[in-house]
């Protein structure tokens, strides 16, 4: 798994890349606490080139959620594949987290 | 008609998480040979990483350099995964999986296994650890429709 960091305004957008798993889940999870202590808002996290996340790598996403949420921030995921979606739907997340389409709606003011 | 032996794969792995990757590439080509869809293999492939992942993190308490068992039997329609742990037997009685409506980290796993699969079944093992079998079964054919093909009354 790879992670990139860019600043669109004010969002922090983070674009991973591979397999989110026990294994790079902490990763993941460390990129997102740096920004969640900055109280950085909108964070919007891309998972366009991501084949796979387990419960470990939702987890993350949800740890982050309740976070942004205690600073009044927000958090948008976007490009999900269908296999990915299907595994937020089989975890009952997709109504929970705020999820885009594209890119530029996940980091728009 | 000449007999057809399923596919079978037995492989030994270290209680690390690196290897998730390399068992649900195992389990993807298992979930061809069974004839599965693309679908039903991205849930396989969640419900074993689960399960992989709860043997590292319950069982082995996030030891890397212990031992995990996978044996893999595939035939038509049918998945079969045996998940052999050398730790210490667990009472499925105490292996509890939150509801997912009381949204939090983690504690869904055994959720998404039960849910996948068409059998789940916790066996103290001749190692005193834990056998896991998980078996799939394709999905029943739907019978089509008569309205999407109708049947036509003999003249």
């Amino acid at each position: 798994m790879n992670v990139t960091q860019e600043t669109h305004g004010t969002a922090t957008l983070f674009i991973v890349d591979g397999q989110v798993d026990m294994h790079t889940s902490p990763e993941l999870r460390g990129h997102l606490r740096t920004a969640l202590g900055a109280q950085t808002s909108p964070l919007a996290v891309d998972l366009t080139s991501v084949s796979f996340i387990d419960s470990s790598g939702l987890a993350t996403l949800i740890e982050a959620l309740q976070a942004v949420g205690k600073y009044g921030g927000k958090l948008r995921l976007c490009g999900l594949s269908p296999e990915v979606r299907k595994l937020f739907d089989l975890a009952q997340l997709s109504t929970i987290f705020d999820l885009r389409d594209t890119r530029a709606e996940a980091v728009a003011d | 008609m000449t007999a057809h032996a399923p596919d079978r794969v037995d492989c030994t792995l270290p209680s690390h998480p690196k290897y998730l990757p390399l068992l649900r590439s195992l389990v993807g080509e298992g979930s061809a040979l069974a004839g599965f869809d693309k679908d039903l293999t991205t849930r396989l492939l969640l419900a074993v990483t689960e399960a992989v992942t709860n043997v590292i993190r319950h069982v082995y308490g996030g030891a890397t350099d212990r031992r995990v068992d996978l044996a893999m039997r595939a035939d038509d329609g049918e998945l079969r995964i045996d998940l052999v742990d050398y730790g210490t037997f667990i009472d499925p009685k105490h292996i509890a999986s939150r509801p997912l409506d009381d949204v939090r980290p983690g504690g869904i796993g055994v959720h998404l296994i039960k849910t996948t699969m068409d059998r789940v079944e916790y066996r103290k093992n001749e190692h005193g650890g834990t056998t896991l079998i998980m078996e799939k079964h394709a999905p029943a054919p739907t019978a089509p429709s008569e309205a999407a093909h109708p049947i036509e009354e003999p003249r």
